[in-house]
């Protein structure tokens, strides 16, 4: 029987990221979904299967960190990495004070990456 | 200074002398015999009048010819008094015989003038002033001096007039031996003398007046000259000539030779300017180039007055200034206002780097991603080929994505001209809101846009647009730091503007601004930030207008302000080969591969 991978959602509006993230994520033996905006991620079906969530910070319309928000209002306590371009200690500071598990700025390592998601599965 | 005018004592009129109107008629013998030096009035006048025509300093004049009446009439002791312009005080006191201190302090005293009660005047219309030694109001320290003095009595006094009847000065004649006697030849003497005085005060004062011009020419390097049509001669100064790079010994000076100096490029107005002008019609003014023979080149400003000269021939009279300096600084000025202009664009350089640096980063962790991907898919066991071509293909196309940000942000910053495109006013506002968006979010700027739909193209130059938008949205972000009060909230909208145009606007909830103070938001070096260089409403404008579009200011009925711009409508579609936004960063929904995408050639 197979087991089932745990879901890992990548919710960014960069195509690059969208396109390349999830083959990696899937190497490391998870399996990926990929989403274009926080509000698509939250009125998808997927919503309740994520066990980790890979986040930009920087989105228009609804953005990582308010994602987050709305996440913790709904009672969800899905572990979050963020990543994002801009170089934003302060920001950084307040996504990791808010309980993200990770910040990391692109473009980052597949090792980085790899240690962020063990920390976020081992936690949970 | 006291007075000096006074009314004088019957007594010391004129009456009891010979009436100096009528015409000196004396002999020879007659003559002779009055003067103690032997010489005629004819040869005192001579030897005066030839110191004059050498142009001796006035004052050696004067002193000689007090010197030569003292001499000349026994008992008698004169003084010339020249006063200044205005007829009203001594600037100038000669009297050798009299006193030093006394002539000292003549000098500056005020003269006034006087109706006198007999009309013993020279020519009826002066009055007459008197001088009295005794009678003059002087202070304690010259009275000694006076005392000296007053063993002197005026006995006559004349005023120096110059030929147009205008008061130049004062001979004066005091009797220090009462044994003597004034005779008619004496009283021809006096005559002459006021004359030549005349002469010679006359003379001064049109040197000064022509050294004046001089320096007043040197000063604002402007040298004046006259034009005789008929014979193209043309007077001037010899630095006239030197202005031309003319040798000053080239004479005459004409118009064939300033031509031969003139630069090519100016010649033909010139010569319109000289054919226009020799028919008489009016006075006329231009500016043109010179080339002198070393090759510099000089700005020249002309100006000439249509008259006719003595003759009644055609003349013209003027003057040619060298505004080579005025004009090298205006051009300086207008490359200063060019960096300046490109400054204003790399001004938002922080910004742009900022947006720049994301939109780089996004492909390139693209390109790591896709690549730590490819080796693990490569280390399995059997190892997946097919994924890692995909990752492989993948990592080439983002190389290319970043390589075309650079390429368009290097189009950004060169200075090239303006290039004009069928453009979508949603999109470029779109691109811009990209662009900012991450500055936007720093400073908690809650963006809207409100683009209306079927919005006609417009005919402009991208880049500058985006500029110009980008200018705005960032002013009015920071025209947000700060509210704390209130949402932050930064609108967009596009739609049609009446008669073919399209508007667009960018309203704020920020500081806002007095309506007063709306032409000082757009004055080139006005700025209210403190690194802010305060160009880019300047520059944004006049974008605008050359794209003969409106930029203007409005404040807001509850908060902050709205600026807006409109532009006419370009030709009905937009360019083919754009696939509605040509894209600075990677944020597309769709892919289009990098040979389908147009590049945009630097």
């Amino acid at each position: 029987m197979m087991v089932k991978r745990p879901l890992v959602s990548v919710v960014d509006d960069d195509e690059s990221v969208r396109e390349s993230l999830p083959d990696l994520v899937r190497e490391f033996g998870y399996s990926v979904r990929a989403f274009s905006s926080a509000e698509e991620f939250l009125a998808s079906d997927s919503l309740g299967e994520t066990r980790c969530l890979i986040l930009d910070i920087a989105m228009p319309g609804m953005t990582g960190p308010a994602l987050q928000q709305e996440l913790t209002v709904r009672g969800r306590s899905i572990p979050i990495i963020f990543i994002t371009a801009q170089a934003d200690e302060a920001g950084r500071l307040r996504s990791l004070e808010q309980g993200a598990v990770a910040c990391l700025l692109k473009p980052f390592s597949d090792m980085a990456l790899f240690e962020a998601l063990n920390v976020a599965f081992r936690a949970h | 200074m006291t007075s000096a005018a006074v009314s004088c004592s019957p007594g010391r009129r004129v009456d009891s002398l010979p009436p100096r109107h009528r015409e000196s008629t004396t002999s020879a013998a007659e003559d002779r015999a009055a003067t103690s030096a032997g010489l005629g009035i004819a040869e005192v006048a001579a030897m005066l009048g030839g110191l004059i025509r050498q142009g001796r300093p006035l004052p050696l004049v004067l002193t000689t010819m007090c010197q030569l009446f003292d001499a000349t009439v026994k008992g008698f002791s004169s003084i010339v008094l020249v006063l200044d312009r205005t007829g009203a005080r001594v600037r100038n006191a000669a009297g050798p015989s009299l006193p030093t201190g006394y002539m000292k302090q003549l000098e500056g005293r005020r003269v006034s003038w006087i109706e006198t009660a007999s009309g013993a005047t020279i020519n009826g219309k002066t009055p007459v002033i008197v001088l009295d030694p005794v009678s003059d109001n002087l202070p304690e320290s010259q009275k000694s001096t006076a005392a000296a003095a007053s063993a002197l009595r005026l006995h006559e006094v004349s005023p120096i007039l110059s030929l147009t009847g205008e008061p130049l000065g004062i001979f004066a004649v005091y009797q220090h031996d009462g044994n003597h006697n004034v005779t008619r030849c004496h009283s021809a003497l006096i005559q002459q003398f006021t004359q030549l005085a005349s002469a010679a005060i006359e003379r001064m004062r049109s040197e000064r007046r022509a050294a004046l011009l001089e320096r007043t020419q040197q000063l604002s390097s402007t040298w004046c000259f006259s034009w005789h049509v008929e014979t193209d001669e043309i007077s001037c100064s010899r630095e006239f000539c030197q202005l031309f790079g003319l040798d000053p010994a080239d004479v005459p000076v004409t118009l064939e030779l300033i031509g031969a100096r003139i630069h090519s490029e100016d010649l033909p107005p010139f010569h319109e300017m000289i054919e226009t002008a020799q028919s008489g019609v009016s006075d006329f003014e231009f500016e043109l180039r010179l080339r002198l023979p070393d090759n510099s080149i000089k700005y020249l400003r002309v100006v000439a007055h249509r008259t006719r000269d003595q003759e009644g021939q055609l003349e013209y009279i003027g003057a040619v200034q060298d505004v080579t300096q005025r004009r090298r600084t205006e051009e300086a000025l207008a490359t200063l206002r060019a960096e300046l202009a490109q400054a204003a664009r790399v001004t938002s350089l922080g910004v742009l780097t900022a947006a720049i640096a994301h939109e780089v980063n996004q492909p390139l962790a693209g390109i790591v991603t896709n690549a730590s991907t490819c080796r693990r898919m490569l280390a399995v066991n059997p190892p997946d080929v097919e994924g890692a071509r995909e990752t492989t293909r993948r990592t080439i196309r983002d190389a290319e994505r970043a390589s075309e940000i650079i390429k368009r942000v290097r189009a950004l910053f060169c200075k090239k001209g303006a290039t004009s495109e069928s453009l979508d006013l949603n999109d470029v506002t779109r691109e811009v809101v990209a662009l900012a968006l991450s500055e936007l979010e720093r400073n908690e700027v809650i963006v809207r846009t409100e683009l209306a739909g079927e919005l006609p193209p417009v005919q402009a130059d991208r880049i500058q647009l985006q500029q110009v938008i980008l200018n705005l949205v960032l002013n009015a972000s920071d025209a947000m730091n700060g509210v704390d009060d209130r949402p932050r909230q930064l609108l967009i909208r596009t739609e049609r503007d009446e008669e073919d145009r399209v508007r667009l606007s960018v309203r704020d909830t920020g500081v806002g601004f007095e309506p007063q103070g709306v032409d000082r938001l757009f004055n080139a070096f006005y700025t209210t930030k403190i690194n802010g260089m305060g160009i880019g409403l300047s520059v944004s404008r006049s974008i605008i207008e050359s794209h003969k579009g409106r930029l203007w200011a409005t404040p807001n009925d509850d908060s902050g302000a709205t600026f807006s711009f409109s532009v006419p409508c370009g030709p009905r579609h937009v360019s083919n080969g754009v696939t509605g936004a040509q894209r600075l960063g990677a944020r597309v929904s769709a892919v289009t591969s990098a040979e389908e995408r147009p590049m945009r050639s630097p």
